[in-house]
């Protein structure tokens, strides 16, 4: 008895860090987005007033003042791009990369595994400041194009926003190839030399067989890549130049430069929404799709 | 009868330092139904992987209908591979995967066709909608055989074709299989580790060992006539006597008795093969023990298979296997364990084992 209660508790486990890390954290942020402004600590009043009687004191102001600047939105938009092509571009280079290591012999594919994860064991912030010196102007880059006769001056490879979707997917690709390769080290390798033997060479076989059946694993690798690229800061606050604002970046000057909070929250807040619901629904529909198709 | 339609000429293959063929020579007639009979780490599957265009010789030359196809990839090749695993498309229903190999080539309308005729030669019309998931281990076969014979392919190369089904179904199928082989009059080429199969289907098989082929040759004559012990051995049940002439005659010191051989001999010691069908057990009290080609034993084991019992039987120092087949339909015409009898054979089942 005392076990199955312990089970039951068990099950329900993923739920509760759900509530107390996701929805908790969130209904704060809910509550100071329709709270009012004011110069203070915290910067924002109360939503429950008890001076002269019980009164509720919310505002949408926030949420308008966010949605009628096109810099709020704009920033928005710019982020979902950046996400988009960083994901594409890990996809690009991590699918052939994941099925390649999925197909290799056991021993190598151990190696390269390893050597696909070994970058996690360093500091995330010094592999980026690591670009910035091959990329700055008197970086390791440069000094070879020059030396090798190919530019004649420096070139500005930093502080633009290719820098940025260089970062990222320099940094987001093991998460596009480890669920990638989880899912095509199941992929039966007959099924490409059936394809081939009836008749489909490498490119038909390819989109024929082999991509329609990676469909979870792309779908796995491209949400775990592009969900949180949506609101990267660092990155591109190191790579990134003024050319390109980015949602993670306004973020936080909303919170710690103007000490927004109310502004801030209900900007973080809508970017949830946003983001989130699409893709829960992409997930209710895809799930059935996969049902229906037995993938 | 041509063949020479499939000619598999010197093939050498080596994984690493492992050599997996050595110097492989066949010729397969055109509608020729042919088994390659092996244990494991034979080399057959990798020979069949060859014929399909999987593997790459290290050295040799396949050619098929007088063209040289060793270079060809899979896709240029006329021949198609059915895996043992079936590898049927799973995100596509059966339809779809009968159609997979003509989709390119074909019209809607011809596709459509094509299909209908193949799902009907194989009795699976019924099973068109259905998602592979869906369907039985028998079922998945045909979709299999289906896929590939929709392509009217020259040759037909089956791995383990009946691995996968359970015992009923296999015997099933195998009748089915070679009734299909002799319409379609495709060559089928299949591998197998289960001698039975490879006999009940082969109109002609080899034996293969370790990379080397022991025997090329129909059914009857691998059974009857082996060249070799170890395809005496492979192929059912086999009693190996070591005899060596003594006198006239031919004495063996592990049964004590002498055999009378309708043939000569080059070799003063050698092994013979005597079935244990071709032995004819008999009461002790019916006859007296001859002089040679017979013993008296005493059964050490005996099992009731139906049609027939198989015994053990001791004499001296070896034990020999008979099997009896069960004319009478009465149970006490079996012979008890423990009883003496009298076992005896005809000079010309024994086949000598020269090599």
């Amino acid at each position: 008895m005392k076990n199955k209660l312990f089970e039951k508790y068990f099950v329900f486990s993923p739920y509760f860090w759900l509530v107390l890390f996701f929805f908790i954290p969130l209904a704060i942020i809910f509550k100071i987005s329709i709270s009012v402004s004011e110069w203070g600590m915290p910067p924002y009043q109360d939503i429950f007033l008890f001076d002269n009687g019980f009164k509720i004191n919310t505002t949408f102001e926030n949420y308008v003042y966010i949605f009628s600047d096109y810099y709020y939105i704009g920033s928005f938009v710019n982020s979902l791009i950046l996400a988009l092509i960083s994901t594409f571009f890990c996809l690009l280079i991590g699918f052939p990369l994941a099925f390649y290591i999925a197909t290799s012999n056991i021993r190598l594919r151990n190696i390269l595994l390893v050597l696909v994860v070994i970058p996690f064991w360093s500091s995330f912030l010094l592999r980026v400041y690591a670009w910035k010196i091959i990329l700055q102007n008197n970086g390791i880059l440069n000094v070879i194009l020059l030396n090798l006769g190919i530019t004649s001056e420096p070139l500005q490879l930093l502080y633009n926003q290719y820098a940025v979707i260089m970062g990222i997917v320099y940094t987001y690709l093991p998460l596009m190839i480890l669920p990638l390769y989880g899912y095509l080290n199941k992929f039966d390798l007959n099924l490409i030399e059936a394809s081939k033997d009836l008749g489909l060479n490498r490119i038909k076989t390819f989109f024929k067989v082999i991509l329609p059946l990676s469909v979870p694993g792309i779908v796995a690798g491209s949400l775990l890549v592009f969900i949180p690229v949506v609101g990267e800061f660092i990155i591109p606050e190191m790579l990134g130049g003024s050319d390109r604002l980015y949602y993670g970046k306004i973020l936080w000057e909303e919170f710690f430069v103007n000490r927004n909070w109310p502004g801030a929250s209900a900007l973080a807040f809508s970017g949830i929404i946003i983001l989130v619901l699409p893709i829960v629904i992409f997930q209710i529909l895809y799930s059935r799709w996969s049902e229906k198709n037995e993938i | 009868m041509d063949n020479n339609f499939l000619v598999i000429e010197n093939i050498s293959k080596s994984f690493g330092d492992n050599k997996v063929l050595e110097n492989i020579n066949l010729n397969i007639s055109k509608s020729e139904f042919f088994g390659l009979l092996g244990s494991s780490g034979s080399g057959k599957t990798t020979l069949l992987r060859i014929l399909g265009g999987f593997e790459k010789p290290d050295t040799g030359r396949v050619i098929l209908d007088g063209m040289d196809i060793t270079n060809l990839e899979p896709f240029d090749r006329p021949l198609n591979y059915m895996f043992q695993s079936y590898a049927l498309f799973p995100h596509l229903n059966v339809f779809n995967n009968l159609a997979f190999g003509i989709k390119e080539n074909f019209t809607q309308k011809e596709i459509e066709i094509n299909v209908r005729n193949i799902a009907e030669l194989l009795s699976i019309e019924h099973l068109l909608n259905r998602r592979i998931k869906q369907l039985s281990g028998g079922e998945q076969q045909r979709v299999a055989l289906g896929r590939c014979l929709i392509k009217k392919p020259k040759l037909l190369l089956l791995d383990e074709p009946l691995a996968a089904l359970d015992k009923k179904l296999r015997s099933k199928t195998q009748l089915e299989l070679t009734t299909l082989q002799k319409k379609l009059k495709i060559t089928f080429v299949f591998v197998t580790h289960d001698q039975e199969e490879a006999m009940s289907l082969s109109d002609r098989m080899a034996i293969m060992k370790n990379g080397l082929i022991l025997e090329c040759s129909s059914p009857e004559e691998i059974y009857e006539n082996p060249k070799s012990l170890y395809t005496a051995n492979f192929i059912g049940i086999a009693n190996i006597i070591e005899i060596y002439k003594k006198d006239e005659n031919f004495y063996s010191d592990d049964l004590g008795i002498n055999f009378k051989l309708n043939k000569e001999l080059k070799n003063t010691k050698t092994n013979i093969l005597l079935r244990p069908e071709k032995i004819k057990i008999q009461s002790i009290n019916n006859l007296k023990t001859s002089s040679f080609n017979s013993f008296s034993g005493e059964i050490l084991e005996k099992s009731y298979l139906g049609s027939f019992t198989r015994y053990e039987i001791k004499i001296k120092s070896m034990i020999i296997s008979v099997l009896d087949q069960n004319f009478n339909s009465n149970s006490n015409y079996n012979f008890p364990k423990g009883e003496k009898v009298i076992c005896s054979w005809e000079s010309e089942s024994i086949k000598v084992l020269e090599d």
